[in-house]
């Protein structure tokens, strides 16, 4: 069973997305932001990480080059609903720095588990 | 008569007494310099007022020759002659200066009177010279004083004016001229000062203010220009009295022109409230798109769950309908506060201002008229085509709509702007020394001045309910200033606006200018019959293709193959109204149809654009909004 790192510091996204994939019997890890994400990464077999790019403590960019500096074959989905603070949109930054993908928020959730099995399907072909 | 006759040295006394005792007095008591002159020109005697000018007794200048004293060159060249007509029986005054013992120069005002003698004869001329020097300087100095008050008047840039109590303008210099737009000053003869303000009881509680005896100050009073332009004016205004009469005789004002001053003030404050519900619209978009997304998601696992029960499966339908709605306005709400990437590439502004005008030649009514000027159509800048298309075509339709009623002139152009020409217009400082200038004129109902500084804040509208979303402008706000460029407004109620768009000139693209190769081919554009796809159809006419409309659900499905036939390429927008992509994709599959089709992909669409060219039958997939450069370049890919 794949488990999928959901990095999301707004509970409602959260608790959406991990209901969507362990409906799809994927094994869930939440973390509320990039520091809890980097330390629960080390310990666990995760496949997937789906992550928000604005948070507070360590945002989604950040996440995005430790986890790919600890695991480089990692999948990282980037999602984001647009910045809060500061001109631009990170997520061009976010696939740039090795996400496999990128949606913005609010995506068509279909599209964003269609990609998530692709991506794992992919990984274990690869 | 009295006898004057005198002679040298001891006259003969053959005078009355009293002649001699009113001479006698008159020498004596007058504090002119007085002498009595012969016929020959010589002193016959002096007072002892000349004598202390002089530094002389009496008696060394009885006797001696006049040009013995003023040298013989003044005798010959003033004197002699206004001796000659006093002798001829004529009093005559001039003014003369003299030197007189040290080099203090004097002036003098001179008087010769004939003397009769008592039978009528002219027998000596009295001599009366009046020291005017005091007067002379003083007047002097009063000229001077004049001279640089006129002077002063011509340097300060300031607008000054005088008038009578009542208000009629009796003086003013010519920065006033300049201020008020006047091009002859005889038309300001008769005028009141009255006439010039826009609120004509300010002017009434202005002169009662100034009958206080002091200097006011009134700040940004609105005058109206004699062009009809309304300006502000800093006003210092006086009321002058006489020396000893309390009334007050003149209204004394000085003007300075604040517009500019104001108008800057107006635009930071403007812009400060723009970034302000910028940032405020960004932050409820961002979080409102994590509440969105839960609730479509939630929304959608719902939808599986509910497969097998039509009508209640229906309904989750209808609820991501209306969340994708709100996307598009939380999206749009995000354009307005920069937060959402704009692709940047070099754009010819004139390709994308052309795309626009063809499309909005569409709404161009009877009564309406288009003007465009380009002039410099290789000017380049780094924008992303999609977004600065929507900027323009924006600003046009709300300039045509403007002159629905009225009907009107819209006027495009496109210039080369300096950094002065962008600070002037927009009150900031340039950020580039070369902008690409683009000004959307319309003659259709204008703004006032509490509706232009709002018309960029979210969700501020004039048009009727329902008719816009307020939105508009806000995005193109934000995209204009995300390019690091400027928008600028002028309007004038009634008359009609100026959008002015500043956008960075970047150096320009060498190569092959973007042209259409449109002709013989045949496009059949399949849509729901949205205004967004009727635009678009139109400017793909306008461009030469061969359009061929098909709307609504079944019309697709009942045209003939042999009538396909014909057709290059196939457009489908998939949005409202459209035949459904299953139903779309059965009669391509049915029919084994070749022709190219190009996706056209709005929010309401959830297949995602790699799909559908996956499945082979889309070869170009756009996103909404699209462009007519995209759709085109689109077309001539295929």
């Amino acid at each position: 069973m794949d488990v999928i790192m959901i990095v999301e510091d707004d509970i409602s996204m959260r608790e959406m997305l991990t209901e969507a994939l362990t409906r799809r019997k994927y094994k869930v890890i939440v973390a509320e932001n990039g520091r809890e994400a980097l330390l629960k990464f080390k310990s666990s077999l995760t496949s997937l990480v789906i992550t928000d790019i604005l948070m507070p403590d360590e945002d989604g960019l950040k996440v995005i080059m430790k986890l790919k500096e600890m695991n480089p074959d990692l999948k990282i989905i980037a999602i984001s609903g647009g910045g809060k603070a500061g001109p631009g949109n990170y997520l061009s930054l976010a696939k740039a720095l090795g996400a496999n993908e990128i949606f913005t928020k609010p995506f068509p959730l279909k599209a964003l588990i269609d990609k998530t099995e692709e991506l794992l399907r992919s990984e274990q072909s690869g | 008569m009295i006898d004057f006759s005198f002679r040298r040295r001891k006259p003969r006394m053959s005078r009355a007494d009293t002649d001699k005792s009113l001479l006698d007095y008159l020498f004596r008591e007058s504090r002119a310099m007085l002498s009595i002159i012969d016929r020959d020109g010589r002193y016959v005697t002096v007072n002892p007022v000349f004598c202390s000018y002089l530094k002389v007794k009496e008696e060394e200048i009885t006797g001696r020759h006049l040009s013995d004293l003023w040298g013989k060159e003044t005798f010959k060249n003033i004197i002699a002659a206004k001796l000659q007509t006093c002798f001829s029986g004529q009093t005559v005054r001039y003014q003369a200066d003299f030197n007189i013992g040290s080099s203090e120069e004097k002036y003098f005002e001179v008087t010769f009177y004939p003397l009769k003698n008592q039978s009528g004869e002219i027998v000596n001329v009295l001599a009366e010279s009046l020291d005017i020097t005091e007067l002379k300087l003083s007047l002097r100095e009063a000229t001077r004083k004049e001279e640089d008050i006129k002077r002063l008047e011509m340097t300060v840039p300031v607008g000054l004016l005088r008038c009578k109590p009542d208000g009629t303008i009796v003086h003013f210099n010519d920065n006033f001229i300049k201020l008020i737009e006047c091009d002859n000053p005889d038309h300001l003869e008769g005028v009141s000062l009255r006439d010039f303000y826009s609120d004509k009881s300010l002017f009434d509680i202005h002169l009662m203010q100034m009958r206080q005896g002091e200097i006011i100050t009134f700040s940004r009073v609105p005058l109206v220009t004699l062009s009809n332009r309304e300006i502000k004016c800093r006003i210092n205004g006086y009321a002058v009295t006489d020396y000893d009469n309390p009334d007050i005789q003149w209204f004394d004002f000085a003007f300075e022109d604040v517009s500019r001053e104001v108008m800057l003030e107006n635009r930071l404050l403007q812009a400060k409230k723009l970034e302000t519900i910028g940032s405020l619209a960004g932050g409820i978009a961002h979080d409102f798109n994590n509440l969105l997304g839960s609730i479509l998601g939630f929304t959608e696992m719902l939808g599986d769950e509910l497969k097998d029960n039509k009508s209640a499966y229906d309904i989750t339908g209808k609820i991501l309908k209306a969340g994708t709605r709100a996307k598009e306005l939380t999206n749009q709400l995000l354009t307005f506060s920069r937060q959402v990437e704009q692709k940047k590439v070099p754009v010819r502004v004139s390709d994308i201002l052309g795309e626009a005008l063809s499309v909005v030649s569409s709404l161009i009514k009877t009564g309406m008229t288009v003007r465009e000027r380009i002039e410099s159509s290789e000017v380049t800048v780094s924008a992303d085509p999609t977004q600065l298309f929507r900027v323009f075509l924006n600003l046009m339709t709300n300039a045509v709509q403007a002159m629905e009623k009225t009907g009107g002139t819209l006027t495009v152009t496109l210039d080369i702007a300096g950094g002065q020409v962008f600070r002037n217009e927009t009150g900031k400082d340039n950020s580039s020394d070369r902008y690409a200038l683009v000004r959307i004129e319309d003659t259709g109902i204008g703004m006032d001045d509490a509706v232009i500084s709002r018309i960029f804040e979210p969700y501020f509208t004039t048009k009727e309910l329902g008719k816009g979303t307020g939105l508009g402008l806000s995005v193109v706000y934000g995209i204009v200033t995300d390019l690091e460029g400027e928008l600028a407004v002028k309007s004038v109620k009634g008359k009609g606006s100026v959008f002015s768009v500043f956008i960075p000139a970047i150096a320009e693209v060498p190569g092959e200018p973007f042209t259409n190769t449109t002709d013989s081919v045949r496009i059949m554009f399949i849509s729901g019959d949205s205004h967004e796809s009727r635009i678009l159809s139109g400017a793909l006419k306008q461009s030469g293709y061969t359009v061929q409309n098909v709307t609504g659900k079944d019309e697709f499905l009942n045209i003939e193959n042999e009538r396909l036939a014909n057709i290059n390429i196939i457009i489908y927008a998939c949005e409202e109204g459209v035949i459904s992509q299953p139903d779309f994709y059965a009669k391509f599959i049915d029919g084994n149809l070749k022709i190219p089709v190009i996706f056209i992909a709005g929010s309401q669409c959830d297949i995602s654009g790699e799909k559908l060219l996956n499945s082979g039958i889309a070869k170009h997939v756009l996103f909404k909004p699209v462009s007519l450069r995209e759709i085109i370049t689109a077309i001539q890919l295929i």
